[in-house]
């Protein structure tokens, strides 16, 4: 990139000094409501608590432990789930799923269950673009499943390449019953040191989809249009 | 073209009417349910409401903190006055990176500084990735809703314009469609340079942009490309990521019915060390364009907007003559009260008056936006920076003559039942006289009673005092 001259350097600094003036001066007059409200509801950080008058959610009164409740999710999504009670079986399953197909996967160390063993031959996320671009299946591990929203939370980092969830047709996700947490917030709370060493992390709610045309479902367009997860022990 | 002019249009188009019904009712219904699944509902939106008004009261000192977060995390940062400014930016950015191709994602804000036509002048080629803004750039036209851009299109004329743009074959399946858009952009994120998108949500406390999508083009373009460039309102943050969860549990649910947005994602800078993709060069680019104007009046609390178009969907007006009829970026309550601001009371003086003030805008609105209230305040000023009338204005003021003064009102009230009176029929009045004819044209007015309230009233007490 071209270095700015004086002249410009100049001119981007006066825009914020000026955008940071116009504020300042702007609430001054500006009716801004609920003031004391906004401002101690900000500070309280308190999870929400349910209160008696709150109808309790139904999953959690029926005592629905995560796993099952992130797999109900998870299929009302229209992605596929598979449980399964040993690493083996999760072997199994993986090669049956991939037989015979052009394979895009994390780094074999960054799988789960040593699948990375079975998918010696699979293009990795270092390989060229076009390359990745050819594969029909995508297999990840993740680095979070959210019980509430039947999610997949995957940090970017060396070995997990974003293309493996994106590129492909079909995203295979490996998950373990300790990747298990029951929502977006204790996410955030549980990994916020793995967050915030990664560029990305990205929540995969179900397949790829749009209502853009006259609001009629539509599954796959950019994204993979299969999500199979298989829970693991 | 004035507002009541393209309304008129629109209100004859019937294949806009039933494109709008199934869109806006189905909206309504599925935000309905989906709101039902989410536990102490109210509670997530009072905590949303106050984190978005904090934000709004601290806006200088937050933009600067998450403005030294996103440096911190190796983010450059840029600042625009105005659209102008920003499209100019942007392509500096992109003409000194060597960028021939952009891809965007959906943003609203890039529609608002037009930077699709910079990018194009500066001979930049530039494509919508949006299923929706893809079609929208194909057939010229403008998106007619926050979130559904072509909610004002069939199937059949979104199969036409794929087959006469891309030469493709016809169809009016939308799977099929779909299908097209994925073959020819698959090609396009794969090529382009830049990734160009929006934000959803900047959170201060780590500098990390909040991108919500379904399709997953906006994870295309800002992991494929080697610049990815992200503009956003200087209004777009929110404190901490505690308060990020909330809003987006309140986001797809208020937008499609959706618990969640399919990729919700969420960048923290450039790619780092050991990554295999990502950009190289992340900017953010922070726009006024008359927000700050908004900040310093009556209607600042519009800023806590976070785009869902769930009033539009339950606006009976929006609903009636669509997106179009707003006449710029911003359709809808929302867009009464947005474009007005940004782009001048005088320019858009009717757009507040698009309302019946019913209030199920403010109803539905996930941060509890008192939008009727704003609309009211917008007419006012509309009405003060515009010359009235001379009649209306003699008329005024000599309506607040008599209504100042109890029994010079309470005579001209009993003339006018007698007047109204005698011109019903079975109780109604279908034609009314003089200036009140415009009541009856499209409406019957109920005939007034014999006596007044307050006759009745002071008989009723006096019978009961005297048994």
């Amino acid at each position: 990139m071209a270095r700015p001259n004086g002249d410009e350097e100049r001119i981007v600094s006066d825009a914020r000094a000026e955008i940071l003036g116009r504020i300042e001066r702007a609430l001054r007059t500006g009716r801004i409501p609920d003031a004391a409200a906004a401002d101690g509801l900000a500070r309280d950080s308190s999870p929400e608590r349910r209160t008696p008058a709150a109808q309790p959610d139904t999953a959690r009164a029926l005592q629905t432990s995560d796993g099952d409740r992130f797999i109900v999710e998870a299929r009302a999504l229209g992605a596929e789930v598979f449980v399964e009670w040993s690493a083996d079986a999760v072997r199994d399953r993986l090669g049956t799923l991939t037989a015979g197909k052009r394979v895009l996967a994390w780094n074999p160390d960054r799988l789960p269950f040593k699948c990375g063993d079975l998918l010696r031959g699979a293009v990795l996320g270092a390989a060229p673009r076009a390359e990745q671009a050819r594969a029909e299946v995508g297999v990840t591990g993740c680095h979070g499943a959210i019980a509430e929203t039947g999610s997949l939370a995957l940090i970017s980092g060396p070995g997990c390449s974003r293309t493996v969830s994106l590129l492909p047709p079909v995203h295979i996700a490996l998950v373990r019953r300790t990747d298990l947490v029951s929502s977006m917030g204790e996410f955030f709370a549980a990994r916020a040191d793995a967050m915030a060493q990664a560029a990305n992390c990205t929540f995969v709610t179900g397949p790829s989809r749009t209502a853009d045309i006259e609001l009629s479902l539509t599954i796959g367009v950019h994204g993979p249009g299969k999500v199979i997860i298989i829970l693991g022990p | 073209m004035t507002f009541a002019a393209r309304a008129r249009d629109a209100i004859g188009n019937h294949q806009l009417h039933v494109a709008l019904d199934r869109t806006t009712a189905t909206f309504g219904t599925r935000r309905f349910a989906a709101i039902a699944s989410l536990d102490h509902f109210e509670t997530v939106r009072d905590r949303a409401r106050a984190a978005k008004m904090h934000v709004l009261r601290t806006l200088g000192d937050s933009l600067q903190r998450f403005e030294q977060q996103l440096i911190a995390n190796g983010v450059q940062v840029h600042w625009a006055e105005n659209g102008d400014a920003a499209n100019r930016i942007i392509v500096e950015i992109a003409t000194g990176a060597g960028v021939r191709r952009v891809a965007k994602s959906k943003s609203m804000v890039s529609e608002e500084t037009h930077l699709n036509h910079a990018l194009e002048a500066a001979g930049i080629a530039v494509i919508e990735t949006d299923l929706g803004e893809y079609i929208v750039q194909l057939a010229k036209d403008r998106p007619s809703h926050i979130i559904a851009p072509i909610v004002h299109m069939t199937r059949e004329q979104v199969g036409r314009v794929m087959t006469d743009t891309l030469a493709v074959p016809y169809s009016d399946d939308t799977q099929t469609l779909a299908g097209y858009a994925r073959e020819r952009l698959r090609e396009e994120f794969l090529q382009a340079d830049m990734g160009l998108s929006g934000v959803n949500f900047g959170v201060v406390e780590n500098g990390t942009i909040c991108l919500a999508t379904n399709e997953g083009n906006g994870r295309m373009i800002t992991t494929l490309p080697r610049v990815h460039v992200a503009l956003m309102g200087i209004e777009k943050l929110v404190p901490t990521m505690a308060d990020l969860d909330r809003l987006l549990k309140l986001l797809a649910r208020s937008a499609t019915g959706q618990k969640l947005t399919v990729y919700t994602t969420l960048l923290r800078g450039p790619r780092r060390q050991g990554d295999d993709c990502g950009p190289e060069e992340l900017h953010v680019v922070l726009l006024d364009n008359g927000r700050t104007l908004m900040l310093a009046g009556e209607t600042a609390e519009i800023l806590g907007c976070i785009r869902c178009g769930a009033c539009l969907n339950a606006c009976p007006v929006y609903r009636s003559v669509g997106g179009h009829a707003y006449g710029d970026t911003y359709p809808g309550p929302v867009g009464a009260i947005v474009t007005p601001g940004l782009r001048g009371i005088d320019k858009f003086a009717e757009l507040p008056g698009a309302s019946s003030l019913c209030g199920a805008c403010r109803d539905v609105c996930p941060v509890r936006l008192d939008i009727p209230r704003m609309l009211l305040t917008l007419r006012h000023e509309a009405v003060e920076r515009t010359p009235q009338p001379f009649a209306l204005r003699m008329g005024l003021r000599a309506f607040a003559q008599i209504a100042t003064r109890p029994p010079l009102y309470r005579r001209a009230m009993s003339l006018m039942r007698l007047l109204l009176r005698s011109r019903a029929r079975d109780g109604w009045i279908h034609k009314a006289p003089g200036l009140a004819s415009g009541w009856t044209a499209f409406r019957e007015l109920r005939a007034p009673a014999a006596q007044s309230f307050e006759a009745q009233w002071r008989a009723r007490t006096a019978t009961k005092s005297g048994s």
